[in-house]
């Protein structure tokens, strides 16, 4: 990602807004943008949505492939998780290889997935050393305002609580069934902006905001992901109280995405 | 082309195995401004095709050798989502992508007002989400519906469609079946306001008549798709 000028005057704004308790947008510290969560919007994927947060689009889709399971474990099938900002979804994004930061996206959201259990992989496997199917998921973004984290998390597991094992296509039964992911790990995203955290910083406050924190909570508030991500120094409490906002927020998305389904 | 001939695609009455006569088109919706951070976009959801465009500029243009003294230049890039398709595509470009990407990049250089943006690049960025046969024309149609709505200066839109051959009959814009097993197919892009084209191509076998019939379907179904675009522009119905 072409990396702009970080204009010293948004920096500057910014602080000021943080003083006076705003934000750039109008919201409060911990208000997120609305959000529109839709499943099976995609014909060809085996799984997918989509998800609006203000200005940031993306899109999950779920495929299936079968895999040779791994020689240490042979009765175990794979989860593959990737992201890709394609310049589609912004000038700043360019084409190429994928980018440290996509990179960092799709590792980041595969890490809260794959650790909060929620996909059972010995139930992936078809015959045990030989066939077993691997899950993957693409998220793919189309319009990037900032927070691309919690959009690709929301939009990766709403598309994998919905996805369908292929298993007639691919000849191994005669009934397709519904991949079971039997847990809804959620994604909550910091950014400290104007010398304070906000949560779904948007384009802006990304641009002329300092370091981010990324907290995935599990059905039980366990956590399963953490990350830390550009420079800057936080403190204990400011993660205390960021950790206090992620677990009543992870509740709230965690029904959006039930009531998806 | 396939060209499996045991396939039976169009029956006795001329109907067709997703219900439509030969010369009938799928259905498309077409909706403007579906990327809010783009300078201009358009989704076109085309049958069971998804695609999306998105313009950004005119812009400075880099890498400085693509620059021209005395134009822009299209930076067109189609591509395919991973989840696009029914095995999932390796994410990157490819050989079919790139030439893609270099035809349309060429019909709408044809149309676009170039030389009012000298040393410019205007990116066109066309991203299928869901193929089902014909994406190269719901790409370029994408496109064509975004740079409008991007207010970039155009002599016309370009609208693309493909007829083509099944079971020896020749019919209007080809689905999935059709286009795996069918005999021949031939997009091309259109300016419907004068009836010229600035993009064709076309492969499998036709003799000359049913050339001739298949061009025709294609002229006829750019005036109906052309309606739909300006609607779009217009913001929903006129």
């Amino acid at each position: 990602m072409a990396i702009p000028l970080v204009p010293q005057l948004l920096r500057n704004h910014l602080s000021e807004l943080a003083e006076q308790n705003q934000r750039i947008d109008g919201r409060g510290q911990w208000e997120s943008r609305e959000i529109d969560l839709q499943t099976n919007v995609l014909p060809n994927a085996e799984g997918s949505a989509m998800v609006t947060m203000g200005d940031t689009i993306v899109y999950a889709g779920v495929k299936f492939q079968i895999m040779t399971p791994y020689p240490d474990r042979p009765n175990q099938g794979g989860l593959m998780c990737s992201a890709e900002v394609r310049p589609v979804a912004g000038r700043n994004w360019e084409a190429g290889p994928p980018s440290p930061e996509s990179i960092e996206l799709g590792r980041v959201v595969d890490r809260g997935i794959r650790e909060s259990g929620c996909i059972d992989v010995d139930d992936l496997c078809i015959i045990p050393g030989e066939k077993a199917w691997q899950v993957i998921l693409d998220l793919f973004a189309v319009s990037d305002d900032g927070n691309l984290f919690d959009a690709f998390a929301l939009a990766g597991i709403a598309a994998l609580r919905t996805a369908v094992v292929p298993e007639v296509k691919f000849e191994v039964s005669d009934t397709d069934r519904p991949l079971p992911v039997s847990k809804t790990p959620i994604m909550c995203s910091y950014h400290k902006v104007g010398g304070r955290y906000v949560y779904d910083a948007d384009g802006r406050e990304e641009l002329g905001g300092d370091e981010r924190i990324h907290i995935t909570l599990g059905d039980n508030d366990n956590v399963h992901s953490l990350q830390k991500g550009l420079k800057g120094i936080f403190t204990a409490s400011e993660f205390a109280e960021i950790m206090e906002h992620a677990k009543s927020r992870c509740g709230e998305l965690r029904d959006l995405v039930h009531g998806s389904e | 082309m396939g060209g499996y001939g045991d396939v039976q695609m169009i029956d006795e009455n001329g109907i067709r195995a997703d219900g439509r006569k030969a010369g009938d088109l799928r259905p498309i919706e077409i909706e403007t401004g579906v990327i809010p951070v783009a300078d201009g976009s358009a989704r076109v959801i085309w049958g069971n095709n998804h695609a999306v465009a998105a313009i950004y500029g005119p812009m400075e243009a880099h890498p400085r050798k693509i620059q021209r003294q005395d134009r822009a230049v299209l930076d067109v890039r189609y591509n395919m989502a991973p989840f696009s398709t029914s095995d999932r595509i390796r994410p990157g470009f490819n050989r079919r992508s790139r030439e893609i990407s270099k035809v349309t990049a060429e019909a709408l250089e044809s149309v676009v007002l170039v030389e009012m943006y000298p040393r410019s690049k205007i990116r066109v960025e066309i991203e299928i989400l869901a193929a089902e046969a014909g994406t190269r024309c719901v790409g370029i149609t994408a496109a064509s519906v975004a740079l409008a709505h991007a207010g970039i200066p155009m002599t016309d839109m370009v609208v693309s469609v493909a007829s083509g051959k099944i079971n020896d009959v020749v019919v209007c814009d080809l689905n999935k079946e059709e286009d795996n097993y069918g005999e021949a197919d031939l997009p091309m892009g259109i300016l419907p306001n004068s009836g010229e084209l600035v993009f064709l191509q076309m492969d499998g076998d036709l003799t000359q008549e049913e050339f001739q019939e298949a061009w025709d379907y294609n002229m006829e179904a750019a005036h109906d798709i052309h309606r739909i675009m300006v609607d779009a522009l217009k913001g929903g119905e006129s």
